[in-house]
């Protein structure tokens, strides 16, 4: 997997009639291929600011992004991408959804049909192929999603709150579905989040953001997602080192809160 | 929760105390999980429609028409020779009761009889029927209705067909471009706010009569709302559906073929159920005064011969067809576009 390499990204965005808005101030940082890097944070930090630009969706204002020393200028395949929800076509099947990257090559079914099926094994939906997305629960949905992503075999899997619209036991059971396939895949994710937990539990390295202007607060290089490849998530949950390290985000993040508010109140 | 193993209790039953007819009536169903309901009135959901007072109403509606007309078919044949019968003695205007007792005396014409409504106002159902027959066997005036349907059902055709042609690819173009949509947007804001009908005389002074009005008329009709539909169709697509795309490897092309055009479905589908009706209206009226042939020309034409039956065969083809056409495009859409709705 190639390395991503980040340089002194800014963005600003103009607001008509009123003060500029600093979403990203000087961000810098690399990142080796095969982490799994989670992004945290108030909302305002600039968090998926940062995964579009990334994607290649927004353009920053100064500064590069490169994947493997090659610049990022649009959205490329090498980099996948999942989405909160309603990013799949309803209008095809599960199955026509996950091969819609290998079809959009013009690759031959010959070429992908064994490796769609495959696919539909790793994230848990065998015998689920002919069925439509609207016939599929949530939870479901983001396994389709992330195999659709897979089918292109990207270098880097960009998250942008993936399990955001998930209830709270299927939101565990897909954070183990995550472990398994970069554990499996090797491939490179960020993975933006709410939620500290899910941040603290999955991200070998952790970035906790900071607004006003959006920026790397804070970098924390965690045991606890290779720890969860091989132990149950709950008991990773309530290890000690994992209950004091929450703690002390959640802390700083509400911190992060307080200014806000005393800030504009 | 230990109540609901509990028999159901007499004053828990609630609406289900009434039975027979005041059930059906209070539109409460069967013994199911809405029965326990405690609230009902204001919960939307517990409002359907009445299978048994629909039929009510529609044999109610036919109790009045035939109560009001003729009620064992005094035919209107009947009226006028009884009336020609008595014009060479010069009383040609029988009262009601006359009519009765001639008609009692006529083995052909039996029965109670009441003319609140004359059929010169309004036809009684057996000559509707009559005239039904009439129009399919021989025609009026030598063109059966069904090649009146025909004409008017081909005319919508060709109308929705130019206007979903031209409509849609500017609609999605407005969706899609902000210099088009500049470029549209003016023609679109002035013309689409004018109804058709008032286009008729016009249309009839510029293209003359018949079909040369008609189906130009009718892409008028059509065009605007297709427009409207395919722009918003166009703009109905998510932000990550398309990024989505991009990221999967699609070009510029694959993103609106594969994924701006199957997600506009829906809103295609409602605009060409709109145009069509609004198409199926401006016809019938476009009809009445520019063609000779068509329902809409067949209706205005009876009115001059004072055939009410003729007219009213006219009016149920075209609500029937109306129905039917609406019928149809719901069933194509449950079947082309299920996920309408749903997720």
């Amino acid at each position: 997997m190639r390395d991503l390499k980040v340089e002194s990204v800014e963005m600003v965005y103009d607001v008509k009639g009123g003060d500029d808005v600093h979403a990203l101030s000087d961000v810098s940082f690399d990142l080796n291929g095969g982490r799994l890097l989670t992004l945290l944070g108030p909302s305002g930090c600039g968090k998926t600011t940062l995964l579009n630009i990334i994607a290649g969706f927004l353009a920053p204002t100064s500064g590069s992004v490169s994947l493997g020393g090659e610049p990022i200028t649009a959205p490329g395949q090498e980099r996948g991408m999942v989405f909160q929800q309603g990013a799949l076509f309803e209008w095809l099947s599960v199955t026509e959804n996950i091969s819609f990257g290998p079809r959009m090559n013009r690759k031959k079914k010959a070429d992908y049909g064994t490796r769609v099926d495959e696919l539909l094994d790793i994230v848990g939906l065998s015998g689920f192929g002919d069925k439509k997305i609207y016939e599929l629960s949530g939870g479901m949905q983001q396994r389709v999603a992330l195999a659709r992503c897979l089918a292109n075999d990207p270098d880097l899997i960009l998250m942008d709150e993936p399990l955001g619209a998930l209830d709270a036991l299927t939101r565990e059971k897909m954070q183990s579905l995550i472990l398994e396939l970069w554990k499996n895949t090797g491939k490179t994710i960020i993975l933006v989040t709410h939620s500290v937990e899910e941040a603290l539990y999955l991200g070998d390295k952790v970035f906790v953001m900071a607004p006003r202007p959006g920026r790397i607060d804070r970098v924390y290089e965690l045991p606890f997602a290779e720890i969860g490849l091989t132990t149950e998530p709950r008991e990773v949950k309530a290890s000690p080192e994992f209950v004091s390290t929450r703690e002390e985000v959640l802390s700083l993040i509400w911190e992060m809160e307080e200014q806000i508010m005393g800030g504009t109140g | 929760m230990a109540s609901s193993n509990l028999p159901p209790r007499a004053d828990n039953l609630g609406p289900t105390g009434f039975s027979g007819i005041s059930r059906l009536f209070s539109g409460v169903s069967g013994p199911g999980g809405s029965d326990r309901k405690t609230v009902t009135f204001g919960d939307s959901s517990a409002v359907r429609s009445n299978t048994f007072a629909s039929i009510v109403s529609l044999m109610l509606l036919l109790g009045l028409w035939f109560g009001s007309t003729t009620a064992w078919g005094l035919s209107q044949d009947f009226v006028d020779e009884a009336n020609l019968a008595e014009a060479d003695k010069g009383e040609n205007d029988l009262t009601d009761a006359e009519l009765v007792t001639r008609c009692n005396a006529d083995p052909d014409c039996k029965g109670s009889y009441t003319r609140w409504v004359k059929p010169t106002q309004f036809p009684s159902i057996p000559d509707t029927l009559g005239a039904f027959v009439e129009l399919n066997d021989e025609g009026f005036r030598n063109v059966t209705l069904g090649s009146h349907t025909r004409t008017s059902l081909w005319r919508v055709a060709r109308g929705m067909f130019w206007g979903t042609l031209v409509g849609v690819p500017i609609g999605a173009a407005m969706g899609l471009s902000s210099l088009l949509r500049g470029f549209f947007d003016t023609p679109v804001e002035i013309f689409r706010p004018i109804p058709p009908l008032a286009l008729i005389p016009l249309a009839i002074a510029f293209f003359g009569l018949g079909d040369d009005a008609a189906v130009p008329l009718l892409v008028f009709a059509s065009i605007w709302i297709m427009i409207i539909a395919a722009r918003s169709g166009a703009q109905a697509v998510s932000l990550s559906k398309v990024r989505a795309a991009y990221s999967l490897g699609a070009s510029k092309r694959q993103v609106l073929t594969r994924v701006i055009l199957p997600n506009a479905l829906p809103d295609l589908f409602t605009g060409v159920r709109v145009a069509l009706g609004v198409s199926w209206g401006t016809l019938v009226a476009a009809e009445l005064v520019g063609a000779s042939e068509g329902l809409g020309s067949m209706i205005f034409a009876a009115r001059q011969f004072f055939r009410t039956d003729v007219m009213v065969v006219g009016i149920v083809t075209i609500a029937v067809l109306g129905v039917l056409m609406d019928v149809i495009l719901r069933f194509l859409e449950s079947k082309l576009i299920p996920w309408r709705g749903k997720g």
